[in-house]
């Protein structure tokens, strides 16, 4: 276990260092660069040109300029070059609500998708398994920002609810209680339509799997002996097709945020897909750079604790 | 039927064929395919003979500006008075070629790829199966949005984008058929024989892998369409006034709450023509598993 | 088994049970209202720093938490704000040949009397006479006494008169005297410290502040005691007193810290004297400013004012809509389906702002005015008009609107004309090409055209502006940027061919900055590098008039003459409209002697949002009756 443990943090180490020199590489070779007052004038005193420069280690070659991001992003001294202030500050200050979304939308994708999953696996081959299907791709089709407007036309035009941010504002609320539903409605309903694409993934997956253990043979001996269908399916069938469900968590997560920049921009959610939205816009490379590796260790750590889950609801598998 | 196929070994256009025609929906979904190709096709073809129908997908008509649908424009105008339908038109063969040429670019590469990692093995597996893992780890879009604002917003520049990044799963795949057919006794028997690498590769393991391969390519299409629908959807696509799917909703989201045609047709137009490219490739990908 | 089917089932149906109460429950919330007023703005402000922010969202915010030294009142006078009083003057020195010669002309003036108080100062040669009318013209006219009566003053040296050579030196100064008792938000006293601080600060270039060109005429600037400013300028410039509308910062908070700390010290957490202190800043969601229960006209009625971040205008309508927002400035197309709507009040005026396509005179296809008339005749703005506002606008002559005093009405715009466009296109040498594209020594006329994504109005004139030039033979791409890509990456630069773009100055004669050939550079407002003597030279003498007529002389002048050389193509001024839900605010706002004034929110020269912070909600009426508001 500990050697496992081990090997894999070493790996992860070797992987975010790969992830580190490509998202630097991606960033930093573009034509032209972050530079705030141009380059074609010549009245801007060299001066501030250079101090500029130097500040944010742009007069280095590329190689040194990368293990001065590196080394101002272990010590917290990394700058964006938009507002000049720490780029983990900004990306912490928005870590709780992309959290929050994320695993909402995990949370509906995941028992969502696994109900429609179960069903679509027991009524294989049946119309319901069709419809299942239909319904499955039908989800993955559905384009993130149109779903988002026409729920916008519904709400507002026809409820006037409030849909926008992460409260409700200018709102005496009686209790705690409104309060917390109110927070949490404005985090369901982009959690709804962000999860839309997981739950198709999802119930996909599932049924697959579940499909292909009720033909193994222990799945033939259970029915035999005449257990209940219900007793079979879900005692013997869905606990070993549990697997998709634990590592679908790890691969969800970055198609959730790369999903998230559209629904964070339509909902003005203020989350990581709309600062790195904007980043690219602005073209804050360091901004982008510190996000890249930030989501990235997420993801890996989020593999990793799914393997660890995984291995805590198998007991087949041994971690080594 | 069912004896006779039991008896020859079937040839996989006919076990595609005779999945098809058990499946309705996957019928239904070529058909739509192939209407949408048709109809991109022809109205590209008119317009290239400079005969716009059922109007200039450009041309500004400010007198007619956001009328809702009406026998004279089916599918309404927008802002600028152009009619919805002709720029939907216009706009879904820029939505299929996109699609196809973007799988084209994500399939050389990952082919290649996989192929590599797949039938060498050893170090340069290790080595290529940890980057794509590094790549699997970026939020995709990020990549995309990264990529496009550097190489500037042209339909070229985004299909080659779209296409670059999204060749990983073909390569995991195409790796998983080669470890698999590297193993199998005529590939064995061909390296005996001494036969050079890319021979084997391209003679005896590709055709077999075709299927799978085949299947990516199909469900990568939709991807790739809903990819450029969202970055034009972003400001990050192409440019005006050529008219895509998903700029057309862009430019009508001022309007939501007024003049919701500009926003339902064109996102259903998005939604069919993925749906019809997910059912299909689902029930390729199913013709192909069968074979085992 | 239990447990899984529990999961199962039980978590999808929590999580339905969940929305569906949270659904219930947003749709009931919205009728108990905080006492909050809510804003939504565009865009993140790049920094509540007054003196070192130009974008609009920034100044909305700084406008509630700072105050100037005077202000306009809701007639567009000038009133006092954190001044009580303001003398102008002007002290202009003759020299004489001889000292006799400084005497005699001295006494010839005894028997002058057309300057009242007329301050006279001898020393050796140089005579100095002060009196309370500053500009040019008054000191002229001192000139041509003395000529009259046959003295002759020496010239001053060109550097000391600032450009031109002339037998005198005009100096005027303004006295600012300071309210009494006014504190900084922290409880500091606020002082004449301060505001010599802030002119410091603004002439700092580690400050690098937008507004130093207003400045640069300042000479000194003294504080001979707390209460008492006295601002002394090279030469007459009129603006300057109304620059003096800047924000004042506080000395005892940035006066010892080095100005590349302010970003993190001070820029997001702003101390004012204004009717609102800083409360809380949450990137891209919202700033919340809360009540100066101790502002010196008072406390506001309103416990805050929140301003919501929103990424587009259809967020803002959205927000507006489901009553999040307060106030909704509503495009053109838009309004008519209000206008009978009973639910709003509508606050529409013709606007101070005009929308313009400007060309970058530093790209050679537009150097020849020839060109640029062409493209001014080959787009047809009556049609945009018409159709993107709706009829809720009127052309542009130019860089002054119909609204301002100074707007000249003899300036007629430029017809559509596209054959005469295509003629004039002939004769700058760009001719028809194969592709129907003109060509001129082998190069396309090709242009790139730039506009800000979300600004639809924009948008749709660069479409039609594409459609309109391809008829005369000239391609025009069009690429749509966000609005803080297009400010940092293109027009800061200066690195775009064309932009479309609008400009809204308020009632400022004073173009210097964006027409003078010295504001080209990165971060200026020239953007288009424009640049032409006679326009320097009026610039600098429209800044140095003080009186109507003479301002109204100039500003024609300037106006007809920049028309003239069409370094924008002027394109329409649209009317405004602003959207409130009926009756959400009344005003109750210090009047005359102390009193209060009670009134529906309404239309006033300043616009309606004039005296924002004196809103309430009739639902939260003020309690306490104001004794008296200095």
């Amino acid at each position: 276990m500990t050697s496992f443990l081990l090997r894999r943090l070493g790996l992860t180490v070797v992987l975010l260092f790969i992830i580190s020199i490509i998202s630097f590489f991606i960033v930093t070779l573009t034509p032209g660069s972050p530079y705030p007052w141009g380059e074609l004038n010549p009245k801007i005193s060299a001066e501030v040109k250079a101090n500029f420069r130097k500040k944010f280690h742009l007069d280095r070659p590329l190689p040194e300029q990368y293990a001065f991001i590196m080394r101002d992003l272990f010590t917290g001294d990394l700058r964006s070059i938009k507002d000049d202030r720490p780029v983990m500050t900004r990306i912490m200050e928005r870590l709780p609500a992309t959290l929050a979304l994320n695993l909402a939308a995990i949370l509906i994708s995941l028992s969502f998708g696994t109900l429609l999953g179960v069903y679509a696996a027991r009524n294989a081959g049946r119309w319901q398994d069709m419809a299942g299907s239909f319904v499955a791709f039908l989800f993955i089709a559905l384009p993130s920002f149109w779903i988002s407007y026409l729920l916008a036309i519904v709400l507002v035009k026809g409820f006037h609810v409030p849909i926008l941010g992460t409260h409700s504002y200018g709102i005496e609320f009686p209790n705690v209680f409104a309060a917390g539903l109110d927070t949490l409605w404005h985090l369901l309903l982009p959690a709804t339509v962000l999860a839309i694409g997981g739950i198709a993934a999802q119930s996909r997956y599932l049924r697959a799997t579940m499909i292909g253990t009720l033909r193994e043979d222990y799945i033939r001996t259970a029915r035999s002996k005449g257990l209940a269908e219900e007793t079979v399916l879900y005692k013997h069938a869905l606990r070993n097709s549990i697997r998709p469900l634990v590592t679908g968590i790890g691969m969800l997560l970055p198609a959730l945020i790369s999903g998230a920049v559209i629904v964070e921009n339509i909902f003005a959610y203020p989350g990581m897909g709309r600062l790195g939205y904007e980043a690219v816009l602005e073209r804050d490379y360091p901004t982008l750079v510190a996000l890249n590796f930030v989501v990235a260790a997420l993801v890996l750590l989020g593999n990793l604790l799914s393997d660890l889950l995984y291995a805590a609801v198998d007991p087949r598998v041994r971690l080594e | 039927m069912i004896s006779s196929a039991s008896i020859t070994p079937e040839t996989p256009t006919g076990r595609i064929l005779r999945r098809f025609r058990a499946d309705p929906m996957a019928r239904i979904a070529v058909l739509v395919i192939i209407l949408f190709a048709l109809l991109a096709g022809g109205t590209a073809l008119l317009s290239s003979m400079g005969v716009n129908w059922p109007y200039n997908p450009n041309l500004t008509s400010l007198e007619q500006k956001l009328l809702p649908p009406s026998p004279s424009h089916w599918l309404g105008t927008d802002n600028l008075g152009r009619d919805v339908l002709s720029r939907m038109l216009h706009g879904a063969s820029i939505s299929l070629t996109v699609g196809l040429i973007a799988v084209a670019v994500s399939l050389g590469i990952g082919v290649v790829v996989g192929a590599i990692a797949g039938y060498f093995g050893g170090k340069i597996d290790q080595i290529l199966m940890r980057s794509v893992d590094a790549l699997l780890c970026f939020p995709t879009f990020f990549l995309i949005l990264t990529a496009v604002a550097l190489l500037g917003p042209s339909l070229i520049n985004i299909v080659i984008v779209i296409g670059l990044v999204s060749w990983t799963g073909t390569a995991r795949l195409v790796r998983g058929e080669f470890l698999t057919l590297r193993e199998t006794e005529y590939v064995k028997s061909a390296r005996v024989l001494g036969q050079r690498a890319w021979t084997i590769i391209t003679r005896h393991i590709l055709p077999n892998a075709a299927a799978p391969i085949l299947v990516t390519a199909v469900l990568g299409i939709p991807d790739a369409i809903l990819s450029e629908a969202g970055l034009s959807f972003l400001g990050f696509g192409v440019q005006p006034p050529q008219a895509t799917w998903g700029n057309i909703i862009a430019d009508g989201k001022t309007y939501l709450l007024d003049a919701w045609w500009l926003i339902l047709f064109p996102g259903l137009a998005i939604l069919i023509a993925s749906l019809s490219f997910y059912l299909a490739g689902d029930a390729l990908r199913e013709a192909a598993e069968s074979r085992n | 088994m239990r447990t899984l089917r529990l999961f199962l089932y039980g978590i999808p149906a929590a999580l339905l049970v969940l929305l569906v109460a949270a659904f219930l429950n947003a749709s009931i919330l919205s009728v108990s209202k905080k006492n909050e007023m809510s804003i939504g703005t565009l865009g993140e402000p790049s920094t509540l720093n007054p003196i070192q922010q130009a974008d609009s969202a920034s100044s909305q915010v700084g406008g509630l938490i700072f105050n100037g030294l005077i202000k306009y009142n809701q007639n567009l006078e000038i009133v006092g704000d954190l001044a009580t009083k303001w003398e102008l003057s002007q002290e202009t020195t003759f020299q004489f040949a001889t000292e006799e010669g400084a005497k005699s002309a001295d006494t010839a003036l005894d028997d002058v009397c057309w300057y009242v108080p007329l301050k006279r100062t001898l020393s050796g040669r140089a005579l100095t006479i002060r009196f309370d009318q500053p500009g040019l013209k008054s000191s002229e006219d001192l000139n041509k006494l003395f000529l009259e009566k046959g003295f002759h003053p020496l010239p001053f040296p060109t550097l000391e008169t600032g450009g031109k050579e002339r037998p005198f030196k005009a100096e005027p100064i303004i006295r600012f005297t300071l309210r009494d008792g006014v504190r900084w938000h922290d409880g500091a006293p606020f002082t004449s410290t301060d505001v010599a601080f802030t002119y410091r600060a603004i002439m700092n270039e580690k400050v690098a502040s937008p507004r130093r060109s207003d400045f640069d005429l300042v000479d000194s600037v003294e504080t001979p005691d707390s209460l008492t400013v006295i601002v002394r300028y090279k030469k007459p410039f009129s603006p300057a007193l109304l620059s003096w509308m800047t924000a004042i910062l506080p000395e005892h908070l940035l006066g010892k810290l080095d100005p590349a700390k302010w970003p993190e010290v001070y820029n997001r957490a702003p101390v004012g004297t204004g009717p609102f202190k800083f409360g809380e800043w949450k990137t891209n969601e919202f700033i919340r400013l809360k009540k100066n229960p101790d502002y010196f006209l008072g406390s506001p009625w309103l416990d805050s004012v929140v301003f919501r971040v929103l990424p587009d205008p259809l967020t803002l309508q959205l927000a507006f809509q489901t009553r999040q927002v307060d106030f909704w400035n509503v495009d053109p197309w838009a309004v008519k389906g209000l206008q009978g709507d009973h639910r709003f009040d509508l606050f529409s005026a013709p606007g101070n702002a005009y929308n313009y396509i400007g060309w970058n005179l530093r790209r050679p296809m537009f150097q020849d005015l020839k060109v640029r008339q062409a493209l001014a005749q080959a787009v047809n703005v009556p049609q945009m008009i018409k159709y993107i506002l709706y009829g809720h606008g009127v052309r542009s002559t130019g860089i002054f609107t119909p609204q301002m005093w100074f707007f000249d009405p003899s300036v007629k715009p430029i017809h559509y004309d596209p054959e005469a466009a295509k003629k004039l296109l002939d004769e700058a040498g760009w001719k028809p090409g194969p592709d129907g594209i003109r060509l001129k020594d082998g190069k396309r006329f090709s242009f790139t055209l730039l506009a800000n994504n979300g600004n639809e109005v924009r948008r749709d004139i660069a479409t039609l502006v594409q459609d309109d030039l391809k008829q005369v033979g000239i391609e025009v791409k069009v690429e749509i940027y966000e609005w803080a890509v297009l400010l940092k990456r293109f027009v800061n630069k200066g690195e775009f061919d064309a932009i479309v773009l609008g400009w809204g100055l308020g009632y400022d004669f004073d173009q210097y900055s964006i027409w003078h050939s010295s504001q080209t550079h990165p971060e200026e407002l020239n953007f288009v590098g424009f640049s032409d003597p006679k326009v320097d030279h009026l610039l600098t003498d429209l800044r140095q008039e003080y009186t109507r007529p003479e301002i109204i002389r100039f500003a024609g002048k300037l106006q007809q003459t920049i028309y003239g050389q069409q370094p924008y193509l002027f394109l329409f001024v649209p009317e405004g409209t602003e959207v409130m839900w009926k009756g959400a605010y009344r005003l109750r706002h210090p009047g005359p002697e102390g009193t209060w004034i009670d009134e529906p929110v309404h239309m006033t020269k300043a616009g309606w949002s004039y005296d924002m912070e004196w809103f309430y909600r009739p639902e939260y009426p003020p309690k306490e009756q104001r004794q008296k508001a200095k």
